[in-house]
């Protein structure tokens, strides 16, 4: 039997699939990507990954392994196309779904909407039951009523069933007993339990959660089922592994099972990816800086690791506004989004600021370069204005851009603020760049940190042609732009170590704890992990257990994460949790407050395998390295620290060898992503083929 | 480009940027760190940056929106008391005065001047809604300001990073649950460090010296806005007048609005005097950014707030009523009176403005509960019940919210985890939603109990809305429901004097409390209402048979 060496990763976002394909024999590493088809996304998965597979002269038969990350969970849930799911509450609570937390998101808009509730109040149906907030059930569910409710919601053509009860999280004794009967009534009827799914307190964002995860379960499992299907059909016959929003990954049936897992995963591999770098290259601090088309995200990465959080918001009314969207509970990275995309247009409003974004000109119109008939000026406009794109080279060329249509659409802008177009195109780079900068600030200082101390790892279409001018205000020294850059998410999916975290809410004040049962708790928890590990293939051997609680002072709303020390656990080790919560509560704060008890929220425990083996060949840097071999031409480029708009060589991204040094004003041309190089910058490339730019002071 | 008094479009955007996220980031330090459920769950608090002269740039956004118009005028009374010379880092000044501040005694202001490279360049302030104030709990009860708690003269909380004992030991003497309000005035007090680091931060990165060019900048393009939006209106005189609750007798707001040109004045003769108990009236202060509020949403919706929105906008009413009462008559109450200003106001513009106003609005009622735990712990927790909202000419009524207030509601698990009583229900109500071709959101009911295990009475504190008078709809569109206070299957409420006094005890553990919230008006002829739309509230058990029938004429 040959060993396998081939691992392929599938990324699909809403224009493109994005595909990566990792020999670990030699390291190799080959990117392709193809035109998302949202109709059919597996033909068009499949089609690509014949390409890739072609074009490296491999074969499915001959992949070890297949990830995969995708927009769909999350498109089902913002189009609404998922199934048509009930949900089951306790008695008297069915409308919490609806009600929400009653906020307002923007306290000017009289005439904002609040999302619509993803199951409509006629699949609402109620339990006779009631725990109290110790979890002692006070009514015992009647379970005859249930199946009644419940065979009437079949009868009416529901899919998927939901059930969120008061204080699950405490208890899930009626939610279990409720599972079972309908289970044994109808046995094929997907079930989503809250005490399962999110068992943590808040009955609002506790129903969201499950009620996500049952409306997209029965079309991800038929997607899931339908991929395993095609890939084992072209001759694959190794498992489907499936990123997750926490940024580990899970295999198929895990997915079919949890599905809500799968929001935001594909962003959640891009800040993966971004931690492969911090490894690869040795800076355990950095920021990713992912621009795409219409958003960009960042993500903090510390000691090598992204940092997580543990909600999320999906599918909002107004993008920027929180609160707008249908709150998610469970383990994510700690994604922002930080402003906007390449089509993302801009305009004067009506204070005489000028703006960009959130409107996007998509891929249609598109933006006024693409020649669609898009009249309003974008991002990419502005870059092709400013020398930064080529009207030849968009896309490897696959596409040319419409220089004057960008100018006549800048000029117009320029016209409103009385400037020219190329000026306007500069506030419009600026307003970008600054306003990105100033919300990755905000969430690094937020965790107290110092911006400057970071690194930015910039990736996605957008990223490199951006990310010296965002270092630059934010004050770090150093860029990195992989190879590849357009598609460094995919890479993030290999870079996963299967993974599976549980989480059990136990209230408790710390010195009150009652450790026999939070021991007897993670050993539940850790059993499962090990036996979804187990059933994934992965020995046992090199299993990673991680435990942390959710902990605050007593009252406060929002909890900190404390890692909670190996070992048995009893009262001895109240007092190390305790000085390990006041000392992050400081590195948070900046202030210690020890006039109130410590309380635990919930318990949680992360099992994961060992990371996958993703070594990328390096290469020899060699001192003769000529960058000037990669030359292809020079253009114009706009730069004010240089006096505007000077001669600026072009480089075939391809062509540098490792070695080769760089200095700025340049501008570096792959397929899918163009680096800017700003004058006083250097960039050298090293043994990956990065391309590591080491910022001047200049201004 | 940084030192000229124009900002360039750029410059503008991405500087005013950086101030509202300066204020975000405190919202969020609040937010995390404080305790009690009406501060860390309910939200009922709000940040804002300031400049040199106490003038206020920009707020976060989901701060409540009276604070943000009340805050510059405590800075402005910091500014006359505390002469900028004596200022120095680690200063941080307090008070509750309500006829300064935010209109009753729990609003503690916490501000902090800013220095940059030694210099004082303005302020970063914050009103947080305190959970206990001492004084009675019984708000409905009090006869005078006396009796509805402490009251702080405008002081320094820290003197040079000093903590101030006195004013310390005043809370730890005389409030309830002492560590809750502290620790919540510690968030507030943290904020205001993380805003003050960060303006400072700023102007260094940005290599300004002080907040004044961007301030005049930020308020200029405000003021040309708002001057441009009143300019757009009819010039004209508009009224109107609502009715409130009252102490069993209705309490009367009248307003005249007077456009001319780009200014606009509103003028509240002819509203009830003063009350000389419950809490019901409202001060100056706090009735003028309860003016200015409805404004900014009907005419700058897009304006992050600052002191620049209202230049153009003069609001008076006589001394001794309801809407500018007098020290030392009772106050705690006031959003009983304050928030029906809006309505008054969105009515009294109905010609100005047809499309934009909002129908009458649900109001947010509150429970609040206090006492001690079976095993001496002190409980005290606040639940925020939104009412439906109004409709308007382009949709439905935004669903259950606390307009014109930002807060949230508290969770139910939430709630009964800090108190021991056991939420029976909370559904929205059949056929409550004012009719019409848009229709109000519907209401909610709320039916409390005590929780079985706990052996003493529970004390309920009221604080209802829309007792008496029912939000009104508009072009044709039907009134919404009022709040109906149900004890044990009995109304209690129906005779409006019987609601004078504001608490309810549940002793027996089948004892029920029942809240039927009001919800919002109708906007327009229900028999213009799309099928679909009728067919699909109908399907969803929100309006019965026989209403679409007979309401809507199907």
């Amino acid at each position: 039997m040959t060993l396998l060496s081939h691992s392929l990763s599938i990324d699909i976002g809403g224009t493109f699939t994005d595909f990566t394909l990792h020999d670990s024999e030699t390291g190799d590493l080959s990117v392709h990507k193809v035109l998302t088809d949202p109709d059919d996304p597996t033909s068009a998965l499949i089609r690509g990954a014949r390409e890739i597979l072609t074009n490296a002269g491999t074969a499915p038969a001959a992949l070890r392994l297949v990830v995969h990350s995708t927009t769909l969970a999350t498109n089902a849930i913002i189009e609404r196309s998922g199934a048509k799911a009930a949900l089951l509450t306790t008695k008297g609570f069915r409308d919490v779904l609806e009600m929400g937390r009653e906020q307002i998101y923007d306290m000017h808009d009289l005439h904002a909407r609040f999302p619509e509730p993803l199951v409509p109040r006629h699949l609402r149906a109620e339990a006779p039951e009631r725990t109290d907030r110790d979890g002692n059930v006070i009514e015992r569910i009647d379970l005859s009523v249930c199946a009644r409710v419940v065979d009437e919601l079949v009868a009416q053509g529901v899919e998927s069933v939901a059930v969120s009860l008061l204080h699950s999280y405490a208890n899930p004794q009626n939610e279990i007993a409720l599972k079972d009967h309908i289970e044994s009534r109808h046995p094929d009827l997907p079930l989503s339990l809250s005490s399962e799914v999110a068992p943590v307190i808040n009955e609002y964002e506790r129903t969201s959660t499950v009620v996500a995860d049952c409306f997209i379960k029965p079309s991800v499992s038929r997607y899931i089922r339908g991929v395993e299907r095609e890939l084992s059909e072209e001759g694959y016959s190794g498992r489907l592994l499936v990123m997750h929003s926490a940024g580990g990954v899970m295999d198929a049936a895990a997915a079919r099972a949890r599905p809500v897992r799968m929001l935001e995963s594909g962003p959640a591999a891009g800040a993966l990816a971004a931690g492969f770098y911090s490894e690869l290259i040795g800076e355990p601090d950095l920021i990713s800086l992912d621009m795409g088309g219409t958003t960009a995200k960042t993500c903090v990465i510390e000691g090598g690791r992204p940092s997580r959080a543990n909600s999320i918001e999906v599918a909002r009314v107004h993008r920027f506004k929180v609160g707008s969207g249908l709150p998610i509970l469970m383990p994510v990275l700690d994604l922002i989004e930080i402003g906007s995309g390449g089509g993302s247009m801009a305009w004067l409003d009506s204070l005489g600021r000028l703006r960009v974004g959130p409107q996007s000109a998509g891929a249609s119109p598109g933006p006024a370069c693409y020649g669609l008939g898009g009249e309003r000026p974008t991002v990419t406009d502005a870059n092709l204005v400013l020398g930064y794109l080529s009207p030849d080279y968009f896309l490897g060329g696959r596409m040319s851009l419409d220089g004057e249509a960008a100018e006549r659409a800048l000029g117009a802008l320029g016209a409103e603020m009385g400037m020219d177009a190329v000026d306007a195109a500069w506030g419009v780079y600026s307003v970008v760049t600054e306003n990105m900068a100033a919300a990755a600030r905000i969430h690094i200082i937020g965790r107290n940190k110092d911006p400057r101390s970071y690194a930015i790892v910039a990736f996605g279409g957008a990223g490199p042609a951006h990310a010296c001018e965002v270092a630059r205000i934010l004050g770090a020294s150093r860029v990195v732009v992989p190879l590849g850059a357009g598609v460094t998410s995919a890479l993030g999916c290999l870079a996963a170590p299967l993974s599976f975290e549980s989480v059990r809410s136990m209230p408790s004040l710390l010195d009150r704890t009652d450790w026999d049962s939070v021991e007897s708790a993670f050993a539940e928890m850790e059993a499962w992990g090990r036996d979804m590990l187990a059933s994934a293939g992965v020995p046992v051997y090199g299993i990673r257990v991680e435990r942390s609680a959710d902990m605050r002072l007593a009252g406060q709303i929002h909890e900190i994460d404390v890692p909670i020390p190996d070992g048995r656990l009893s009262q001895a080790s109240a007092s190390q949790i305790e000085a390990d919560f006041h000392r992050i509560y400081q590195e948070l704060y900046s202030r210690r407050n020890l006039s109130l008890p410590i309380e635990t929220r919930s318990w949680r425990l992360l099992v994961s395998a060992p990371k996958p083996d993703l070594a990328l060949r390096e290469r020899e840097s060699s001192s003769g390295a000529d960058a000037s071999l990669a030359l292809k031409s020079s253009r114009r480029a706009y730069f004010p620290n240089a006096g505007g708009f000077v001669e600026c060589p072009v480089y075939d991204r391809y062509q540098l060898a490792p070695g080769s040094e760089i200095r700025g004003p340049a501008i570096v041309e792959e397929e899918e992503a163009t680096t800017v190089i700003r004058p006083g910058d250097g960039a050298k490339v090293d043994g990956w083929l990065n391309l590591v730019i080491a910022l001047g002071h200049g201004g | 480009m940084t030192n000229s008094q124009n900002f360039d479009p750029v410059s503008l955007e991405i500087m005013w940027s950086r101030m509202l996220n300066v204020a975000e980031e405190m919202w969020t330090t609040i937010l995390r760190t404080a305790v009690s459920t009406i501060i860390a769950s309910a939200n009922d608090f709000g940040c804002e940056v300031l400049d040199a002269e106490g003038r206020s740039l920009a707020h976060a956004y989901r701060s409540m929106p009276v604070f943000n118009m009340t805050m510059p005028n405590v800075a402005k009374e910091i500014l006359k008391k505390y002469p900028v010379e004596s200022m120095r880092p680690g200063d941080v000044y307090m008070t509750n005065d309500p006829w300064m501040c935010a209109g009753h005694l729990p609003d503690i202001a916490i501000v902090s001047p800013v220095f940059h490279q030694g210099r004082f360049v303005g302020f970063a302030g914050n009103i947080a809604n305190t959970s206990d104030i001492g004084g009675s709990l019984d708000a409905k009860s009090v006869t005078d300001s006396y009796e509805e708690g402490i009251f702080f003269p405008l002081c320094k909380l820290y003197d040079g990073g000093e903590p101030n004992e006195l004013a310390f030991d005043m809370f730890r003497w005389n409030v309830r649950g002492p560590d809750m309000v502290l620790t919540d005035i510690e968030a507030q007090v943290a904020a205001n460090h993380v805003g003050a680091r960060r303006i400072s931060d700023f102007l260094d990165e940005y290599r300004l010296e002080d907040l004044t060019t961007l301030s005049e900048a930020i308020r200029g393009r405000s003021e040309s806005a708002m001057r441009k939006a009143i300019s757009d209106l009819p010039d004209g005189e508009y009224t109107n007048h609502v009715f409130t609750d009252g102490m069993g007798d209705p309490l009367k707001i009248q307003v005249r609005i007077e456009i001319r040109g780009d200014e606009i004045l509103v003028d509240f003769d002819g509203s009830a005097p003063q009350i000389d108990r419950g809490g019901l009236n409202c001060t100056m202060i706090y009735s003028q950014g309860h003016t200015y509020y409805p404004l900014a949403c009907l005419l700058t919706p897009d304006v992050p707030v600052n002191e620049g929105c209202f230049e153009p906008i003069t609001v008076t009413a006589p001394k001794g009523t309801i809407i500018n009462c007098d020290f030392p008559v009772s106050v705690g109450s006031r959003v009983n009176t304050g928030w029906y200003i809006h309505g008054c106001i969105f009515g009294a513009l109905s010609k100005a403005v047809p499309d934009r106003i909002q129908a009458g609005n649900g109001l947010m009622s509150s429970i609040h509960t206090y006492g001690a735990e079976a095993d001496g712990r002190i409980f005290n927790a606040h639940l925020f019940c939104g009412g439906g909202r109004g409709a308007t000419s382009q949709g439905d009524g935004m669903g259950l919210n606390m307009f014109p207030s930002s807060a949230s509601n508290v969770p139910v698990e939430v709630f009964e985890v800090n108190s021991p009583s056991l939420i029976v229900s909370k559904e929205l109500m059949e056929d409550s939603a004012g009719a019409g071709r848009h229709r109000g959101s519907p209401g909610q009911r709320l039916v409390v109990g005590k929780l079985p295990s706990y052996p003493a009475p529970l004390n309920i504190y009221l604080h209802p809305n829309r007792l008496s008078f029912a939000p009104q709809g508009i072009f044709g569109g039907r009134a919404g429901t009022k709040t109906n206070v149900i004890v044990n299957g009995e109304s209690v409420s129906e005779d409006p004097s019987s609601m004078t006094r504001g608490s309810v005890t549940l002793s027996a553990p089948e004892d029920r409390l029942t809240l039927e919230f009001s919800s919002g008006a109708g906007a327009g002829d229900p028999r213009e209402r799309p099928q679909d739309m009728l067919e699909r509230d109908a399907l969803n058990g929100l309006v019965s048979e026989r209403a679409a029938q007979f309401v809507y004429g199907r």
